[in-house]
C-alpha cells in the first residue's frame, strides 16, 4: 500500500514535469517514424540493413532519457531539498521513495518501448530475425545497466547543478555517439573504436546481435561490458551514496 | 520517560559542536532548546534522531533506540526540520497523502488541514504557499501520525503574529492530551508561551537549564529575554 501510493504520487509529479513525456516517450516515437521513413526508402542502397539495425537502437533512447537523465536529477533534487532527510525520520525508508521514482521512470521507458515497437511493426512492417523473448530480456538487461549509471550519477553528485551537468553529458554523449540516434555504422572506424567505450554502445551492440539472430560468441563482449557496468556502478553507488 | 539522552557529543572532524549533553523529557512536557545560530541546537536534534553520527552513552526515545528500532520509534515521533521542502509539482493534499501512508495509524489529514487553517489550500501546489503556510504544513505533517513526541526546529520562523498565536494554542491543546515536545526557538515570547523547561546552549555546552522562572532567577535579570542575553554574553567573555 505504501509503495503503491508513493508510486502513484511520484507518477503524477513526473507526469506534470513533462520532460519524460517529451524526451522519453514522444521523441523516440518521432525518431522511429523518421528512421522508418528514411531507411525504408528504395533510394537508400543499404536501407533495409540499416532499418533492421535501427530498431534495437531507437528503443534505447527512452532508457537514456529516464535512467541517465530523469533518475539522477530526481535523486539529486530530493537529496538537495532534504526530502530524503525527512523520510529518514519516518518508519519508511527514503529508499522506498527512490524505488517508487525509479519504477515510474521504468514504466515510462516501457511505454516508449511499446510505442516505438508498434511503429516499427505496424507502420513499417519490421520483422525481427532473432527471438523476441530474448530481445526483451536483453532490453531489460541494458536498462538495468543504464539505470545503474544514472543511480551512480545521482549518488555522487554534490548538488543539482552537478547532476544536470553529468546527467546531460552522459545523456547526450550516449544519445549521439553510441548509435542510439545517429547510426553507429556511419561513423569513421577510428571514431567507432573510441565510441565503443561508451556503455550504451555495447548495450546497443548486444541488442542488435540478438535482434538479428546473431551467435552467442558475438554477444559475449557486450554482455561482459554490461555486467561490469552494473557491478561497478552499484558498488560505487553504495559506497558513496549520501542521504543529505 | 519519553526521551532520555546521556552524554551525547557530535563532532565535525576536530571540532566538537555538541559536547557531552544529557537531558530527558517526561510525558506531556515541553522542552525548549535555546542558543545562537551555531550553538549546536540542530546538530543535537539530528544526533538524537539518529541521522547524524554521534557518540553517546544512551539515547532512548519512548524506551527504544532511534537507530536500532527506528521503524517502531518513528511510528510515534514527528519531526519538523528547520526548512521543509517538497517536490516542485506536489500539492498540499498529495504531501499529506504521501505522509499518511508511511505510518500505520494517522489522523485523517483533512481535519488537520482545518485545524491548521489550510483547508482551502488542499489542491494548491506546496511551492505556491506563503512561508507561514508552508511552515504550518510542516508542523501538520509532524503531527499527522498522532505522535507521543515531536521535534520542532524553529517552529514559527516566518509566521505572522496571529498565525504564531494560533499555532501555540494548537500545540497547547496537543500538550494537554499528553504530547511531549522538543522545540528550538529564537523567540522568547514563544518559549514563555510553550515551554515547561528550557536549556540554553552555547558552543555545544549547556550553560543554563531549568524552568523559565529558575533561569531568570539564576541570571539575576528581570525577564527571560534579558536573562538569555546576559547568560549567552557572559559565557562568551569568560
Amino acid at each position: 500500500m505504501t509503495f503503491y501510493t508513493l508510486t502513484k504520487i511520484e507518477a503524477k509529479l513526473v507526469w506534470r514535469g513533462l520532460d519524460i513525456l517529451i524526451f522519453g516517450i514522444i521523441f523516440p516515437i518521432i525518431v522511429a517514424f523518421l528512421f522508418g521513413y528514411i531507411m525504408n526508402n528504395e533510394l537508400f542502397t543499404q536501407g533495409n540493413t540499416m532499418f533492421l539495425q535501427s530498431y534495437p537502437a531507437v528503443v534505447t533512447i527512452s532508457i537514456l532519457a529516464t535512467g541517465v537523465m530523469g533518475l539522477p536529477l530526481t535523486i539529486a533534487d530530493y537529496r538537495h531539498r532534504h526530502i530524503l532527510k525527512r523520510f529518514q525520520v519516518t518508519p519508511a525508508s527514503p529508499l522506498t521513495l527512490l524505488c517508487a521514482q525509479a519504477f515510474v521512470q521504468f514504466i515510462a521507458s516501457i511505454l516508449s518501448f511499446l510505442g516505438v515497437t508498434a511503429v516499427y511493426l505496424f507502420v513499417f512492417n519490421y520483422e525481427m530475425a532473432g527471438s523476441f523473448g530474448l530481445f526483451l530480456c536483453s532490453y531489460l538487461f541494458v536498462l538495468i545497466a543504464m539505470y545503474s549509471i544514472g543511480i551512480l550519477i545521482g549518488s555522487v553528485v554534490p548538488d543539482q547543478k552537478a547532476a544536470n551537468l553529468w546527467g546531460s553529458l552522459a545523456y547526450f554523449g550516449m544519445l549521439l555517439f553510441s548509435g542510439a540516434t545517429i547510426p553507429f555504422e556511419i561513423f569513421p572506424e577510428i571514431l567507432q573504436n573510441v565510441f565503443a567505450f561508451l556503455p550504451l554502445s555495447q548495450g546497443i551492440q548486444l541488442l542488435k546481435e540478438v535482434s538479428l539472430g546473431g551467435v552467442l560468441s558475438d554477444m559475449i563482449y557486450p554482455i561482459v561490458a554490461m555486467t561490469a557496468c552494473v557491478l561497478i556502478s552499484s558498488f560505487l553507488s553504495i559506497k558513496y551514496f549520501r542521504w543529505k | 520517560m519519553v526521551l532520555k539522552v546521556k552524554e551525547l557529543s557530535v563532532s565535525y572532524g576536530e571540532k566538537t559542536v555538541v559536547d557531552k549533553i544529557s537531558f530527558s523529557i517526561q510525558k506531556g512536557e515541553v522542552l525548549g532548546i535555546l542558543g545562537e545560530n551555531g550553538a549546536g541546537k540542530t546538530s543535537l536534534i539530528e544526533a538524537v534522531l539518529g541521522i547524524r553520527p554521534a557518540i553517546y552513552q544512551e539515547v532512548s526515545i519512548l524506551g527504544q533506540s532511534p537507530i536500532h528500532n527506528r521503524k517502531q520509534v518513528f511510528e510515534k515521533v514527528g519531526v519538523q526540520f528547520q526548512e521543509s521542502h517538497f517536490p516542485d509539482k506536489m500539492t498540499v493534499a498529495e504531501s499529506c497523502q504521501q505522509w499518511s501512508v508511511l505510518y500505520k495509524h494517522t489522523e485523517p489529514y483533512q481535519s488537520l488541514l482545518t485545524k491548521f487553517g489550510l483547508q482551502d489550500k488542499e489542491n494548491s501546489l506546496v511551492k505556491s504557499l506563503s512561508g507561514g503556510e508552508k511552515q504550518r504544513l510542516a508542523v501538520l505533517l509532524a503531527l499527522l501520525p498522532n505522535p507521543e513526541l515531536v521535534f520542532l526546529d524553529e517552529l514559527t520562523t516566518g509566521l505572522d503574529t496571529k498565525a504564531r498565536k494560533k499555532l501555540w494554542q494548537t500545540l497547547r491543546d496537543y500538550k494537554r492530551e499528553g504530547l511531549s515536545i522538543v522545540l528550538t526557538s529564537h523567540y522568547m515570547d514563544e518559549v514563555e508561551a510553550l515551554c515547561d523547561r528550557i536549556m540554553i546552549l552555547k558552543k555545544g555546552h549547556i550553560i543554563c537549564e531549568g524552568t523559565i522562572a529558575e533561569v531568570i532567577t539564576y541570571s539575576g535579570q528581570a525577564s527571560l529575554e534579558d536573562a538569555y542575553l546576559a547568560l549567552t554574553d557572559e559565557e562568551g567573555e569568560r
